[in-house]
């Protein structure tokens, strides 16, 4: 399996955070795994990266409820940004609100990158599908 | 000589003669004619003695011959009226005598010929005749017939057509009690017995409308007339007639009672029925109309146009209408429109107009009918807007249940990921690591809980009588429970609410609104400078209004306007920002009817206007 070089997990909540990593780290699926409380953080960091032409993650774990930048409007910066490279990102939500599912269709089809949607809690065996390079 | 003379002398007398008349001897030539018969015949005087009539009238017929012929004989012939054209060819009527002439002896010596001009007489005959035809064809036709009665002999001769009229036939023989029987008995009996007692004691003739009871059984409507004749002031009997208006009086009587129908049913239409002329006057109201107009009579409408009864704008447009349903002939059906009265009153009517068209295809006017919906709009409106709300609550409920369902589930996914890795984990360090999450995972389940308690608390709470309280002690109260907290944070607090100012409120609502709002202006304050909250009150028709302005870091409305008040979200990197403040305080404003607005800069500050419902 070709290991990943970067993985990103944006979501406020730590225990969420917490198992993500674990699950990738008992996977061994990538080098590095950044961790971002909200997307803010998130995206001015990518965009730190672009500047300083460092790799980017190539897998996104993306939460939709947060504080002051919640996943939706993470994305909708995210997809302007100059990146020609397909970048796989995994929305993971609590949420059965179908408004969040059309959301999540209308990016879909906006973007090159490849969305995926997901609710919680993953498992284990998931991981390797969610991590695979898009 | 003397005979000579004696000749001469009756010559003489007969030709002055004042009646026509003519002596031929028994060769039928003319020995004597008066001068008035020569002139009848336009005959010439000189040559009219010695010639026979033969000569004289041309042609002789046969009757006359046979007639002459039997005087000479000695019998004298029966009166003979003959037809004549003159030299003007204009018609003559004459009457001949033949009579036979005798001299002193008694012998038969010739015959005397008189003749009398009857054209007058034969004329007025033969109108007499026609008039009674042209009388009998009139009362066939106008169904009048006549009656006479002889007081002197008791005699009541009825016309064919009266004894039609009466149903008998033609072959009864009426008397004066007899004909009075024919009449209905009541009214109509009672009136024409006393009418023929007045005209026989008093003179007066009369015409009554009176029914009849036929022979037959059947009733009609007669119109019975008499009048009474008087030969030397002395009662001789009476003359009069019968016309039978029974089809007209019975079409007369539906056709009122039709109106009195259709009045009726206009009248007490729950419906305002109107009629207007061409320049849209009014030329009948029914009752619903005359009321509406708030009048109490139709007179005092008649005549009148709508910009009598309403404002200018109402009058020309309903004016508007009242012309195109008279220039195009079409209906304006079901239209609603909002009548402004004089005074003010707004109606909503659903009118239909409908033009009248006359014999010549043009308008002369057209009906109107309106329908007051007034009370059914104003029902309409007030259930559109329980719709509204039902349908904002529904809405709420929605997005409530979404969040209850994503804040649990949350926790419970995490539950469910640590729970999988507690069963898998061999170390024991990280064993102990995963069950404090766990702990904190469940503290925060708890806390998630509480918080929707909350919620749910303010929105099952119905029961919180609003009371009336006063603001400005409220905000007091808030401030010394701050004090603390405002001086830590060097806050200024500026109360421009008039201390007099009630509001209807849930006092614990309130309470915790004030609370709420003025620490989250302190909490999110601008570092560069001393945070100061000011407070003040407007009003408008239906809410008082209080504004809470500070002059903190602001929030980019534009973001995150539309999730400032939703559960769980912060906008600010606070770590004592918990994300259900201001959805808690917005639920308690709802909840007494009242609605909450914000406007706000980055940098400047923020001014939350609450919305304080005062009428219900």
């Amino acid at each position: 399996m070709k290991k990943i070089r970067s993985i990103g997990v944006i979501d406020d909540d730590p225990i969420t955070v917490f198992g993500i990593k674990k699950m990738l780290n008992l996977l061994e699926v990538s080098e590095t795994i950044k961790t971002y409380a909200n997307g803010k953080e998130a995206i001015e960091d990518i965009k730190d990266m672009l500047e300083k032409n460092d790799a980017i993650p190539e897998v996104i774990f993306l939460d939709i409820n947060m504080p002051i930048m919640d996943g939706w409007q993470f994305l909708e910066e995210f997809i302007t940004l100059p990146l020609p490279n397909r970048i796989r990102i995994n929305i993971l939500t609590s949420s059965i609100d179908p408004a969040d599912r059309e959301n999540w269709l209308y990016y879909k089809e906006k973007t090159h990158h490849l969305i995926d949607y997901k609710n919680k809690p993953i498992r284990k065996h998931q991981i390797k599908d969610m991590t695979s390079p898009a | 000589m003397l005979r000579e003379t004696q000749t001469n002398t009756s010559n003489y007398l007969i030709k002055q003669l004042p009646k026509a008349t003519a002596f031929i001897d028994k060769e039928f030539k003319v020995v004597h004619a008066s001068d008035t018969w020569i002139d009848y015949f336009d005959f010439n005087s000189d040559q009219v003695i010695g010639k026979t009539i033969h000569k004289l009238f041309g042609k002789v017929n046969p009757e006359w011959q046979e007639a002459l012929d039997n005087c000479i004989r000695g019998q004298q012939s029966a009166i003979e009226i003959e037809r004549y054209f003159d030299s003007n060819n204009r018609e003559k009527w004459f009457e001949w005598v033949n009579i036979p002439w005798y001299d002193e002896g008694e012998n038969i010596i010739g015959v005397i010929l008189q003749v009398e001009d009857v054209t007058k007489r034969i004329n007025n005959e033969l109108e007499h005749e026609k008039l009674q035809i042209l009388l009998k064809e009139k009362s066939e036709i106008a169904k009048i017939g006549s009656w006479e009665y002889d007081a002197v002999a008791d005699e009541l001769t009825w016309s064919d057509m009266t004894k039609k009229i009466h149903g008998v036939p033609l072959s009864h023989k009426p008397d004066l009690a007899n004909g009075i029987e024919f009449y209905k008995e009541g009214y109509s009996r009672n009136t024409i017995s006393l009418a023929v007692h007045k005209a026989m004691v008093e003179g007066i003739p009369w015409t009554e409308r009176l029914q009849l009871v036929k022979a037959n059984g059947e009733e009609i409507w007669v119109i019975a007339a008499g009048k009474p004749l008087f030969k030397n002031k002395e009662f001789i009997g009476l003359i009069g007639t019968f016309q039978d208006i029974n089809d007209s009086v019975i079409s007369d009587l539906k056709t009122k009672e039709n109106e009195k129908l259709l009045r009726t049913l206009i009248d007490n239409l729950p419906l305002n029925v109107f009629i207007k002329d061409t320049d849209s006057r009014k030329i009948l109201a029914n009752k619903s109309e005359v009321s509406f107009c708030g009048l109490e009579d139709e007179s005092q409408i008649i005549g009148k146009t709508d910009f009598d009864f309403y404002d200018q704008v109402t009058a020309r447009s309903s004016r508007e209408e009242d012309l195109y349903v008279m220039q195009t002939l079409k209906p304006i059906l079901s239209k609603e429109t909002i009548n402004v009265k004089k005074d003010g009153t707004v109606t909503t009517f659903m009118t239909s107009k409908l033009p009248l068209i006359g014999d010549d295809g043009k308008s002369n006017g057209l009906v109107g009918i309106s329908w007051d919906i007034s009370d059914i709009k104003q029902k309409e409106k007030e259930l559109r807007d329980l719709i509204n709300v039902t349908s904002l609550q529904n809405k709420q409920l929605i997005n409530f249940a979404h969040i209850v369902s994503h804040n649990l589930r949350s926790h419970t996914a995490n539950f469910s990921m640590l729970l999988e890795f507690l069963i898998n984990e061999k170390d024991e360090e990280e064993k102990e690591k995963i069950i404090n999450m766990l702990n904190e995972a469940s503290d925060n389940l708890l806390e998630t809980l509480e918080n929707l308690n909350e919620v749910v608390a303010i929105s099952t709470n119905v029961n919180l009588e609003k009371k009336p309280t006063f603001l400005y002690k409220k905000i007091q109260t808030v401030e010394q429970n701050l004090a603390a907290f405002l001086k830590k944070n060097n806050a200024t607090l500026i109360n421009n609410v008039p201390n007099d100012l009630q509001i209807m409120v849930i006092p614990a609502y309130i309470d915790s609104i004030l609370m709420n709002f003025i620490t989250n202006s302190v909490k999110y304050k601008d570092p560069k400078r001393d945070p100061v909250i000011t407070l003040s009150i407007n009003r408008n028709e239906q809410y008082t209004i209080l504004s809470i302005e500070d002059n903190g870091l602001g929030i980019d409305l534009k973001k995150y306007g539309d999730k400032l008040f939703g559960m769980y979200k912060t906008f600010h990197h606070n770590s004592d920002a918990r994300g259900i403040g201001l959805y808690i305080s917005k639920n308690q404003i709802e909840a007494m009817n009242g609605k909450v607005m914000v406007c706000s800069e980055v940098d400047k500050g923020t001014t939350f206007n609450i919305y304080f419902n005062e009428k219900n």
